[in-house]
């Protein structure tokens, strides 16, 4: 994001994008009318948001990027906020039939209590986008699948939905949709007979946006590429440190916690 | 028993011809309804008609896996991907007479109409959305691309003015 | 010594067609189920997002683990040169393929989206065990098919050694795949041990065995054919060792996960505290499906037919609690994200999860059943899979 290269990319895609957007605007004239309702809603990107990413849109995911997260737990707020954002985004919640046990939850708050302390806290807990995620290697179709960025999810083209991937999960990050679901997000397809989990908001990040939990944890948790040095997760994360949940099954998740 | 399966059989096999033969009687009376596709927001789609009649499963796979496997968002020359799925619903939503978006589940919507009279089964809407966000009646207010959560207080989420700020790239004028 | 003489079942009687209707009825109830399931989506089951695998899948992997063992008798004929047994390889060949066909039955019509199976068989992840898996399955349908067709077609008859080592050899990879679907997860505590795969392959043998032993006698009781006492003992006594062998790996497990700090909890949970899977483990699966079983097959009552068969239904009943208690305890005790911490969350994190088999779910896995016995029902009235007579003149190759 500091480098000149990367500036020099953004600009360019921005540009692109711009014009191609204008050029589209023959795709339809409810887009056309959108101009004149609300001007320029139909553009796609504030040079802003742009900035967040530093991959390119038409080369798709980069193995030089690794998304990830640090999740500071000292701070005081409402990680249910976060839960809200999630569901908000992602169109979650909106069974019908499903027992509470059935439901899909993204993300959820953990309260862990130590027994001998008394000591406890709050933390919110998602996929960890693992990099050697379990869910990847035990799915038979290649449905669970890692992009080149370190993000995992479902392609539900190819998930035939035999849970195998829940039951390899140290996380209990996954949910399995457990009935007809309608009126889903036109961002976040999902529907009966295959897993879903946290996909770190793939389509917020490739247009630039920070994933929703992020933006609604006050800067609780700080989004960002665990590779670039010049990152500020990196450097959060060199000068202060993390720790992943469960480092001992030797995962290497994309999620750190800080105070855990 | 050797009998009996071969009666059995035999049954089977006259069936199918005869189901089948029926079918062809009917089909050469005339070459079955007509269909009406209903004209649909869009001034131009990405290919002509008869293209991407053919065309579009092919299209919208090749493009389903670029961008959800491999995370390519745009075309090389930086335009929009052809096979959008999202992109699809949105052109050719169809209304009904109370003016609202009709869903998958009626005959009507445009996927559906074809479909059914092609009697090809289509299995992309139990995950799509199947008609634009937001009903549709707002949905050019949104960019699709994300709303800004700071400003979410949980349970009554609304757009707000931020938003639309956050929406509307700076130095954007009208006329451009 | 009699010649021994295969012959086809008489398929045009009325307890044929009684048999047949039963089992076909099973099937379809089964079948109707798992639609029921997948129609409206699997809210109507038991099982949830923290029992993620639950009936359906113990009868499945009971009957593709029994598939396994059925194949012992043949494999004891042919690759350890005991002809003894020879007279039963083929029916053991049916009842290996037919009890394989009914488990992946099951598995198939749980999957959320059976409708893609096409997608599981063209998009492979060699990685993943389940992939595997999928080549076993049907790699053990074909070796085992050529296996019959070597015994059943008589100028290839010398090859059946051979076909026959490749079944023997192909089925214990068979069952250890499928106990390592299991094994390989480490992120839960009951399933985390090496000592998985070996264990189902024991399982198998006794599960199979068992399942065998009662197809054998029932199809000799109602089609009026002699099954003399020489083969029957011969049977039980070898059940015997099995269920014991399986009852020390039992013993071996647990005693070796108590002394492992990583595996205390979840053995304490089975041994002590677990509720329902404590009862089904010590009662069900040690008492009646184990030390109950041992007893009628050795005591005096191991020469009564009626009792071997008693002793069979248990040790099935005893297989299936054992695996209810492996599948589903494994997964109602919970994951530990933090070790040694108390937790809690909307998740049912730090709790042990409930689980109550629906009925949907139960008819599925006997519909299981209902197509592996409708299978062997259709094959001895097919072909010459059953020696018209077994008695002791035909079985005994030492004998008159
Ligand atoms: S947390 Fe679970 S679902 Fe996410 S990558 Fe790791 S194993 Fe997969
Ligand atoms: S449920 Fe879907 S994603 Fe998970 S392992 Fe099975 S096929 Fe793969």
């Amino acid at each position: 994001m500091t480098s000149n290269i990367n500036n020099e990319k953004q600009a360019e895609i921005t540009s692109a994008e711009t014009d191609s957007s204008r050029r589209n605007f023959v795709f339809g004239s409810i887009a056309a009318a959108g101009v004149t309702i609300a001007p320029g809603v139909m553009l796609y990107q504030t040079a802003n948001a742009r900035s967040l990413s530093d991959f390119s849109l038409k080369e798709g995911a980069s193995s030089k990027v690794r998304w990830g997260m640090l999740v500071d737990t000292t701070k005081q707020v409402d990680w249910n906020k976060c839960v809200e954002a999630c569901n908000k985004e992602h169109g979650l919640n909106n069974e019908t039939h499903s027992r509470d046990d059935q439901k899909t939850q993204y993300i959820r708050v953990v309260d862990v209590k130590n027994k001998g302390t008394g000591h406890s806290m709050s933390l919110p807990v998602m996929c960890q986008h693992c990099e050697s995620a379990p869910c990847v290697d035990v799915c038979p179709t290649g449905a669970s699948m890692k992009r080149d960025d370190g993000i995992v999810l479902v392609d539900r083209h190819r998930c035939i939905g035999c849970r195998y991937c829940m039951m390899a999960c140290p996380y209990k990050a996954r949910s399995f949709v457990h009935e007809v679901l309608s009126d889903q997000k036109e961002n976040t397809p999902r529907g009966k007979g295959c897993v879903e989990s946290c996909n770190m908001c793939v389509n917020r990040i490739d247009n630039g946006l920070e994933p929703a939990c992020v933006e609604a944890s006050n800067e609780a948790i700080i989004f960002g590429d665990l590779n670039d040095p010049e990152s500020k997760i990196a450097k959060l994360l060199k000068e202060f440190g993390g720790k992943q949940i469960r480092a001992d099954l030797k995962l290497n998740p994309g999620v750190y916690y800080k105070g855990i | 028993m050797r009998l009996h399966l071969n009666l059995l059989s035999l049954a089977i096999v006259s069936l199918v011809l005869l189901t089948s033969m029926s079918s062809v009687v009917a089909s050469q009376d005339s070459l079955g309804p007509k269909i009406t596709i209903q004209q649909t927001s869009g001034e131009k789609c990405i290919l002509p008609p008869e293209e991407m009649r053919r065309q579009h499963p092919d299209l919208l796979k090749h493009d389903r896996i670029a961008t959800l496997r491999e995370g390519v968002r745009a075309k090389a020359d930086g335009g929009k991907l052809d096979g959008s799925l999202k992109q699809c619903v949105n052109c050719h939503a169809i209304k009904d007479d109370s003016n609202k978006y009709v869903r998958i589940d009626n005959d009507q919507h445009f996927c559906v109409s074809c479909h059914k009279y092609a009697a090809v089964s289509i299995d992309c809407f139990q995950c799509h959305r199947d008609i634009p966000e937001g009903g549709g009646d707002f949905h050019t207010l949104s960019n699709h691309k994300g709303i800004n959560y700071n400003a979410v207080v949980p349970g009554t989420y609304n757009l707000t003015v931020q938003d639309m700020a956050n929406i509307v790239p700076e130095g954007y004028s009208d006329d451009k | 010594m009699k010649k021994l003489h295969f012959l086809e079942v008489e398929g045009n009687s009325l307890g044929y067609y009684a048999f047949l209707g039963l089992f076909s009825l099973i099937a379809l109830i089964g079948i109707l189920a798992a639609y029921y399931m997948e129609h409206n989506g699997h809210w109507v089951t038991g099982m949830s997002n923290q029992v993620i695998w639950g009936t359906p899948h113990v009868f499945a992997i009971f009957l593709i683990v029994a598939a396994s063992g059925a194949l012992n008798v043949a494999s004891i004929s042919s690759v350890f040169a005991k002809t003894a047994y020879k007279p039963l390889a083929r029916l053991s060949g049916i009842l290996a393929i037919s009890l394989l066909s009914g488990g992946l039955v099951v598995l198939l019509l749980d999957l959320g989206r059976p409708d893609r199976l096409i997608v599981a068989m063209t998009q492979f992840n060699f990685v993943s065990i389940f992939t595997w898996n999928i080549f076993l399955y049907t790699g053990f349908m074909a070796i085992v098919g050529i296996y019959l067709w070597t015994m059943m077609d008589r100028p290839y008859n010398n090859l059946t050694k051979k076909a026959g080592l490749g079944a023997f050899i192909w089925r214990l990879i068979l069952t250890t795949g499928t106990g390592s679907i299991f094994g390989f997860l480490i992120s839960r505590e009951a399933y985390d041990s090496a000592l998985f795969a070996p264990m189902f392959v024991i399982m198998s043998f006794s599960f199979g065995l068992a399942f065998f032993i009662l197809v054998l006698m029932g199809s000799y009781k109602y089609t009026h054919r002699a099954l003399g006492d020489y083969m029957v003992n011969r049977l039980k006594n070898l059940l015997g060792v099995f269920v014991a062998a399986v009852l020390y790996f039992v013993l071996v497990y647990h005693v070796t996960n108590l002394y492992s700090a990583d595996h205390r909890g979840v053995t304490l949970f089975v041994l002590a505290d677990g509720g329902i899977y404590t009862f089904l483990f010590w009662v069900v699966q040690i008492v009646l499906g184990s030390l109950l079983p041992l007893a009628l097959l050795y005591g005096p009552t191991g020469k009564n037919r009626t009792m071997i068969g008693l002793a069979a239904v248990l040790v099935i009943i005893g297989g299936m609690a054992q695996l209810y208690v492996i599948i589903v305890g494994g997964q109602a005790y919970p994951m530990h994200l933090f070790p040694g911490m108390e937790v809690s969350s909307s998740f049912y994190d730090g709790v042990v999860a409930s689980y109550s088999p629906s009925l949907p779910e139960v008819l599925l896995g006997f519909g299981g059943f209902g197509v592996t016995l409708l299978l062997v029902t259709l094959a001895v009235a097919a072909l010459k899979f059953l020696p018209d007579s077994l008695e002791d003149a035909i079985a005994d190759p030492h004998g008159k």
